[in-house]
């Protein structure tokens, strides 16, 4: 489809839905001055707080290229660090704002910067998009811990609500200062990209990273001063949106940044000013729904789902992605791919690990535990099914539960009531079309784009998909496990060992296909879009396939889900913040491995252990806490915790000769310096030149006769 | 009448004109040189012809069939191949497994049954590099690389060949061997445009050369001709207009 047909779709379905919801949700207010004023009047501030947020991102991402999820955690910790001084400590807010803002932020955006992005640079998308998602984890646990979440909080605002009023509405001089900082704001980074010598070589490094270091431009100066900054503008937006929320829930403290994200995408991530404009439309959108219209019963939560929704428009609204040229220099470790033979082991040794387990150390009378294994068991197989899709095909979905969920329901809604064995199919069946339709974005949208736009449709199905009177609706729908041969699977002893013995033939399946022809051409495109088109692959036909199957395992899982809650109510167990770990527990695992998916099962199984059976504050922040810290392990292992243990294990084995052989090998080439950023990053010596000529084949004996030359 | 010919073809990129009005002839069972100073518009014009770059004018024509607006998995199924001068192997691929990946995509249009893996083992034999089969690329030298993407070009049998400074990165022995390769080639019947920075190898494989400078042809004839013609020396030695 060209670009114009697909742009005109988006705005007639866009034109058509607004419309559609107005007049369906239309409060009956009347249109006039007054009303219009006080909309705008409304927006400004919400505006303001969006543009700094947004700016946040956009100045981290073009100078680093890193898109920082954590920017709304950052700013909502900061605000708590605010609050700690003013409100628990008495301090005067205009001696602790500034303090924060210029002091506290930036040192914090310095040490992330040395500590973990910087060692992000070159990695995989999707590992850079979980570290900054673990960090966002982090931050959520670490307020969790050190604040209370069961005491309320709440921030004054500024001059404690005075303010002034505007026709009928009052504008507190909260708000004015937000407005006026915003405003500030977008002059002060203006000056800041275009008239300071740190400005221009940021700006410099977005258009070459490598031109720029070239031409003196300081990489990791840059790189830390643009997160100091992000740092900065985060606080600053978190500060002053605190005070207008009811009770400082860190939870939507740092969900603001998905608006934050629909005005940096319609910046494209680059521009400041359409930034701008992107949050001033965002604010009169919401501040329209919230005053002209009334949204009930199945539409209760649009108002909640309008950023996701309007990330997902401007998203398709961008131009159609070039075709891929293969990234230089992007060396990733040794990959090995397993046998099926060896899965299908491996997979048995699983299986009797659960049957021994569950039958003498877990009690069936006693079913929580048993229960939670098997939910473990289904959390494996949602993360199987990015396997295929984020692990070799390269494409970043974040939402595999999303569709889990449309399965789960599909099976309740199917024959699942009374155990049937197709729905779980059906289920599956049901998911797959709705996970083919990714592939058109996924043909426009490259990387970062996509994973945002399959985020924001996992948050579109969790705040309207579960309330529709066809899905859930607003009451419950009872499930019943399979009854498969004969047996049901009402025990939930019985329940595990199928769910086992279901991932294990999926685990199976999964890697017969990465040896098969579809595996290879996943693998394929992912490695060089440009050259996979030029022997032939049809990149849609590849896509829709990939993503149909993905949709299809995970739909499919989702129905495993059900069985195991028994009872499906709203997006619970579903929303998209419940799928982030998921995915993330998946790359600290390793996205292309099944085991990397069995690690994911078990790392969720841990959370779920520690959430419930921990009953101190500090384990509960854990429960976020620690997908925030095992990012540490993606940083020292981006291909997967799975690969040096499975490396580790087999060199134990007396049979695996090759696996003992690859160590030795890798160890040497480890010692060995890397030569393409020789010369950047330190002095060319003579020994490199050695190492150049073997890398391009140049015979030994030329530059070692020139040596011995020269030293003769 | 070549196999393919381009047909006034013009790139712009923003204010710069890549590629000028260009037009070249590609006859089947010949080696066809393109050659110029970097910058020329060589790799563009390959992409313009392999369909991963629009051409803001002109034509692309295979076998008398034109082939412009055509997606660019469509012309790999049609005969064209080609090799990249900046590598664009599947790095995470074993050397097998990057020709595999394109005999399997073969194997859905071509009319004939085969054996995917024996082809492949022979495909890595002819180029010289069997005994690297399973060894994932980006471990590779570049040399090798370039000769897996060469053995990948020839797995999707194309009619036309397009390679891009295939010599890069290969010792003499073989870029011997690859002069020796690429006549076997043309006797076969295969149409070859070869972008080469190796002069003997260009003068010595070619029936017939085109010079490319700023985007336009700005001479065309043998080996012979090409290097006695004054533009063409102006061209690499950069003499200016001036002086000469």
């Amino acid at each position: 489809m060209s670009q114009r047909w697909s742009n005109l779709l988006v705005w007639a379905g866009t034109i058509a839905f607004v419309v559609l919801v107005s007049k369906t949700a239309w409060a009956g207010h009347s249109i006039d001055g007054t009303s219009l004023t006080n909309l705008v009047v409304l927006s400004l501030p919400l505006a303001g707080i969006i543009a700094m947020a947004a700016s946040g991102l956009v100045v981290v991402y073009t100078t680093t290229g890193i898109f920082n999820f954590a920017q709304g955690a950052i700013g909502m910790f900061m605000a708590y660090v605010d609050w700690e001084l003013t409100v628990h400590h008495g301090l005067p807010q205009l001696l602790v704002l500034p303090l924060v803002v210029v002091v506290v932020a930036p040192l914090l955006g310095i040490a992330l910067d040395r500590a973990i992005m910087r060692h992000l640079q070159g990695k995989a998308l999707v590992v850079q998009l979980s570290v900054t998602v673990g960090l966002m984890f982090a931050f959520i646990g670490l307020a969790n811990m050190l604040w209370n979440q069961n005491n309320a909080h709440s921030m004054p605002a500024l001059f404690a609500g005075h303010g002034f009023h505007i026709g009928q509405v009052l504008l507190t001089w909260h708000r004015f200062i937000t407005i006026v900082v915003a405003v500030a704001l977008a002059i002060g980074l203006r000056i800041l990209l275009f008239r300071t010598r740190i400005g221009i070589a940021m700006r410099a490094v977005v258009d070459n990273r490598d031109l720029a270091a070239l031409g003196g431009a300081r990489s990791s100066v840059l790189s830390s001063f643009a997160w100091a900054l992000g740092c900065s503008l985060a606080a600053l937006a978190g500060i002053l949106l605190a005070p207008e929320t009811a009770d400082m829930s860190t939870t939507t403290l740092t969900f603001l940044i998905i608006t934050a994200f629909a005005a940096a995408v319609v910046g494209r991530l680059r521009s400041l000013p359409l930034t701008y404009i992107g949050a001033l439309i965002l604010a009169l959108a919401t501040q329209w729904s919230g005053s002209f219209l009334r949204f009930s019963e199945r539409w209760t939560n649009v108002p909640d789902a309008l950023p996701t929704i309007m990330l997902f428009v401007v998203l398709l609204l961008l131009p159609r992605a070039e075709i891929q040229f293969a990234r230089i220099g992007q060396i990733r470790r040794v990959e090995r791919v397993s046998s099926v033979r060896d899965t299908a082991i491996g997979m048995l040794a699983l299986l009797i690990f659960i049957v021994v387990l569950s039958t003498f150390f877990l009690s069936n009378t006693d079913t929580t535990n048993l229960s939670r294994f098997a939910l473990g068991m289904c959390t494996a197989l949602v993360a199987l099914s990015l396997v295929p899709l984020t692990g070799w095909a390269g494409q970043v979905s974040l939402a595999p539960l999303a569709f889990a969920g449309i399965g789960a329901v599909a099976y309740a809604r199917l024959g699942g009531a009374h155990g049937s064995i197709w729905a779980v199919f059906l289920a599956a069946l049901v998911t797959v079309p709705v996970g083919a339709l990714f592939a058109f974005p996924a043909m426009r949208l490259q990387g970062l784009y996509l994973a945002l736009a399959t985020l924001a449709f996992a948050a579109m199905v969790e705040e309207i998909f579960y309330s529709q009177p066809f899905a859930i609706g607003a009451g419950e729908r009872a499930v019943e496990p399979v009854h498969l041969l004969g047996i049901d699977f009402t025990s939930k002893r019985a329940f595990l060992i199928l769910v086992t013995v279901v991932f294990g033939l999926c685990g199976i399946g999964i890697v017969a296909l990465r040896r098969s022809a579809f595996g290879r051409r996943l693998v394929a495109l992912r490695d060089s879009e440009a050259a996979s088109v030029t022997v032939g692959v049809n990149v849609l036909e590849t896509k829709l396939a990939v993503f149909a199957l993905s949709a299809g395992i995970a739909g499919f899982a989702g129905a495993f889900f059900a069985m195991n809650a028994r009872t499906l109510n709203g997006p619970t167990g579903f929303e998209m913040i419940a799928g982030l770990p998921i995915v993330l527990a998946l790359v600290i695992g390793g996205v292309g491995f099944v085991a990397g998916a069995l690690f994911a099962g078990i790392f969720g199984l841990f959370l779920i252990l520690v959430q419930s059976d921990w009953h101190i504050s500090l384990w509960i922040g854990l429960t976020y806490l620690a997908p925030g810290l095992a990012v540490l392990g993606i940083i020292q292992s981006p291909s997967g915790a799975v690969v040096p243990i499975g490396e580790g294990f087999a060199r134990l084995l007396p049979w695996r000769h090759d696996a003992r052989r690859e160590y030795e090998e890798m160890t040497a080439a480890a010692a060995e310096p890397e030569v393409g950023v020789l010369g950047l990053e330190r002095p060319f010596e003579e020994s490199d030149v050695l190492l150049v000529d073997r890398e391009l084949g140049i015979s030994n004996d030329v530059p070692r006769a020139v040596a011995a030359a020269r030293s003769g | 009448m070549g196999l393919l010919e381009i047909e006034e073809v013009s790139v712009q990129f923003g204010g710069l004109l890549a590629v000028d009005d260009a037009s070249l002839s590609v006859p089947a069972g010949r080696v066809t040189g393109l050659i110029g100073p970097n910058g020329a518009g060589k790799t563009t014009l390959f992409n313009v012809i392999t369909g991963l770059q629009a051409p803001s004018g002109g034509r692309v024509m295979l076998d008398g069939e034109e082939v412009t607006r055509r997606r660019p998995y469509r012309r790999a199924r049609l005969g064209i191949a080609r090799t990249f001068q900046r590598l664009e192997a599947f790095g995470s691929l074993t050397a097998r497994e990057n020709v595999l990946v394109a005999l399997e995509m073969r194997r859905r249009w071509a009319t004939t049954r085969y054996d995917c893996g024996k082809i492949a083992d022979e495909l890595l034999e002819r180029v010289g590099i069997a005994r690297v089969a399973d060894t994932r690329v980006e471990a590779l030298p570049t040399g090798s690389a370039r000769l897996v993407e060469l053995a990948r070009a020839l797995a999707t049998e194309p009619k036309v060949l397009l390679l891009d400074e295939p010599s890069s990165g290969l010792d003499e022995q073989e870029t011997d061997a690859l002069g020796v390769l690429l006549h076997e080639l043309t006797t076969g019947g295969l149409a070859v445009l070869l972008v080469e920075h190796d002069m003997p190898l260009v003068m010595e494989a070619c029936s017939y050369i085109s010079v490319l400078d700023f985007g336009r042809v700005i001479a065309r004839g043998t080996p012979r001709e090409i290097q006695a013609d004054p533009s063409v020396q102006r061209a690499y030695l950069g003499t200016t207009k001036a002086a000469s």
